[in-house]
């Protein structure tokens, strides 16, 4: 997995090759995971017929890729990242973990600064802000907006006085929206 | 039958145009749009991110809404594309190559000007087709008996393989995969776990949404990460938004050409809607009195291909809406979120529910028409949006996703899996295979089971069953056809040529 960038093509296609190994893998998987449901017959197929059918097709095709790769020349295999990967489904990971128990405002923030780490281009400071606005933000917008279930601060982080204050404006904010409708309408 | 196709227009714009309804199909435009623009956010992305958003709304405004987004995606993907020179998708590749010489030259006003104007132009003659063809092809599909159904949907799998990229045995492969993918989960008939692996939060089978958020939206970002692409936003003024009366006489001919072939390509199972803008391109190309314009910033080479764009994105519905089938891997998101507001897309929709059917139907005109009244104005908002920097697109993106996923089903074990998809849907594009086939096959699988025990129990076990009706002796017949004219060299070598334009 550890090549050199930009090989050209070779004799054998590795792409081919390791893309053959990752359908048998895929295959063994799938036989694994459907060796013990029926097959039945004909006229009442089982449940495990298709699994099977379908596992011994992609193991099929994973051998002919193979032997595609070892005989004819092709791609060899692109590169594969380490950083990127670890931090982004990192990220989404964190996220899995802790939306449950903090809420979003503190998965939020993880899953922001998690992502921002696989790029070398990310500035400290600038990322803290925006985490921080951007879980405030989507707060806003799907726990107020469209009322969706998602915990946003289960654990009390946030001080009670600036919860009351965010109230006491929401329903300021209303009151002065049905006056001016009132005045409006009549 | 005029009668009946107006009548059922004018039911459907009594529905579309109630002041929820507009509202909705405004605030999917407008939000599909947003999402849209962003680089390396394609339709699949952008739907599975947002449809949480539509979750307490009514079934009907829900479709209305989800149907904007689809649109809004789409011509996202295209501003995309002029102004940043990245296509969001496969269908708006062929709109980087003089979309973006004419943004370029200080023209991408009128680029994304004529792109809005073609679609809307392709998107009101779709809405017609699909009104007109709805009715009979519903018809049909009630002669349609399982056997069929399997032969349908084999050929569109087929059609996938051929318009896949790269090779033929690894698209079948990928498709392969996608169908076993389907099979987890609970047996319907048999009530037994197939390979679940003893994991009782995948009884219920893998959810579309999250497979597809892990292959289209994460896997996405890794490959954004990795390829430190310069992006190309257009530095130069936008200029004027309205085409002159010049761009629009070069581009009429083109859109109309367009919008036919797009609309007849968008009716193809099998994602036939991705070939229309490459078509569009290609013809007006060979047309052209002048060829050596294209790729210099001819405004036929975006008029004509992204109203073909437009057009097939809209016909793809009838497949899904008269016979059930989803043609391509958005419409299959589609069946997802219909099936998540307890709608079952096939012939039975536009009986039963009429109101839901002809009113979502005209509410994508509606759609386009606002597409064409918000968007435009709205253009300095999107060139701006391109602007801030991908270190910070990608982990808002990323939040979004964890956000929708998570409140599809309120389940942190879905997020878990979307990042397993996602490092999944990395190692499939690593292998040079293409997650697109494999979703649609997924989507497909349970159909084709479903329908092949059906067909199987009717027949009384004999295979003959699919050879003896003509239709799906025909269909499948077809299905060979196409697979075989696909490794036919000759052919092979045409295919390669389309897709290399793109490249």
């Amino acid at each position: 997995m550890s090549q050199a960038p930009h090989r050209g093509p070779s004799r054998r296609s590795a792409i081919d090759i390791a893309g053959g190994l990752f359908l048998l893998v895929i295959a063994a998987v799938g036989y694994i995971g459907g060796f013990s449901l029926p097959v039945g017959h004909l006229s009442g197929i089982g449940s495990g017929l298709l699994p099977k059918t379908l596992a011994v097709l992609v193991a099929a095709f994973g051998i002919l890729l193979i032997l595609q790769g070892l005989i004819g020349p092709g791609p060899a295999l692109e590169r594969w990242a380490i950083r990127g990967p670890f931090f982004v489904l990192g990220a989404v990971v964190l996220f899995a973990v802790t939306i449950r128990w903090g809420g979003l405002i503190i998965a939020g923030p993880l899953a922001v600064v998690m992502s921002a780490l696989a790029s070398d281009e990310t500035r400290p400071t600038e990322i803290a802000i925006f985490a921080v606005a951007l879980t405030l933000l989507s707060g806003l917008m799907f726990k107020e907006l469209l009322n969706l279930p998602i915990p946003f601060d289960p654990l009390g982080l946030i001080p009670s006085f600036v919860a009351q204050a965010y109230i006491a404006a929401k329903a300021a904010l209303a009151g002065l929206f049905t006056a001016l409708k009132g005045a409006v309408t009549s | 039958m005029t009668f009946d196709l107006i009548s059922n227009l004018a039911l459907g714009l009594a529905v579309a145009l109630t002041l929820k309804n507009l509202w909705l199909c405004f605030l999917g435009c407008l939000i599909g749009t947003l999402i849209g623009v962003l680089p390396g956010v394609g339709p699949i992305a952008t739907i599975t991110m947002l449809l949480p958003i539509t979750f307490g709304i009514d079934p009907v405004g829900a479709l209305i809404m989800l149907a904007g987004i689809y649109y809004g995606a789409q011509y996202g993907g295209s501003t995309t594309a002029i102004l940043v020179n990245i296509p969001g998708e496969a269908t708006s590749v062929v709109t980087t190559l003089d979309g973006h010489q004419m943004a370029k030259q200080g023209r991408a006003g009128v680029a994304l000007g004529i792109a809005a104007i073609g679609s809307f132009i392709a998107g009101c003659v779709a809405t017609v087709i699909i009104a007109a063809l709805a009715a009979p092809l519903t018809a049909m599909a009630l002669l349609f008996g399982p056997a069929d159904y399997f032969a349908l949907m084999v050929l569109g799998l087929m059609f996938a393989v051929v318009l896949a990229r790269g090779s033929v045995p690894k698209a079948i492969a990928i498709i392969l995969v996608g169908i076993l993918l389907s099979t987890v989960g609970t047996d319907l008939e048999s009530g037994e776990e197939r390979l679940t692996f003893g994991w009782s939060e995948i009884s219920d089978g893998l959810d579309v949404a999250v497979l597809a958020m892990g292959l289209f939206g994460f896997a996405e970002i890794l490959r954004n990460l990795e390829v430190t692409q310069a992006r190309d936003v257009v530095r130069a003024a936008i200029g004027n938004l309205l085409p002159n009366r010049q761009d629009f006489a070069q581009s009429a001919a083109p859109i109309a050409r367009g919008t036919l072939i797009g609309a007849i390509l968008g009716l193809l199972p099998g994602n036939g809607a991705v070939l229309g803008p490459f078509a569009s391109y290609t013809i007006e190309k060979k047309l052209a009195d002048d060829p050596s314009r294209f790729g210099r910033g001819a405004i036929e080479g975006v008029a004509g291909p992204e109203s073909a764009n437009n057009a097939g994105a809209q016909t793809a519905f009838i497949p899904l809406l008269a016979l059930g089938i989803p043609p391509n891997a958005v419409m299959a998101l589609m069946v997802g979120a219909m099936t998540i507001h307890g709608i079952v897309p096939g012939p039975q929709i536009m009986t039963k529910q009429p109101n839901l059917f002809w009113g979502m139907i005209t509410s994508m005109w509606i759609g386009n028409l606002m597409l064409l009244v918000i968007n435009l104005p709205l253009i300095g908002l999107w060139v701006r949006f391109l602007k801030v920097p991908y270190r910070l697109m990608f982990p808002a993106i990323i939040l979004l996703c964890c956000i929708g996923i998570y409140s599809i089903n309120n389940s942190p074990v879905e997020v878990l899996m979307t990042a397993g998809f996602g490092l999944f849907g990395y190692a499939v594009v690593k292998f040079g295979f293409e997650p697109a086939p494999m979703l649609l096959g997924f989507v497909l699988g349970r159909l084709m089971e479903e329908k092949l025990r059906q067909a199987l129990v009717i027949s009384r076990g004999s295979f003959m069953t699919f050879v003896d009706r003509p239709l799906s002796a025909g269909l499948l017949l077809l299905s060979l056809i196409t697979i075989v004219l696909a490794v036919l060299p000759a052919i092979r070598k045409g295919r390669e040529e389309v897709f290399q334009e793109a490249d």
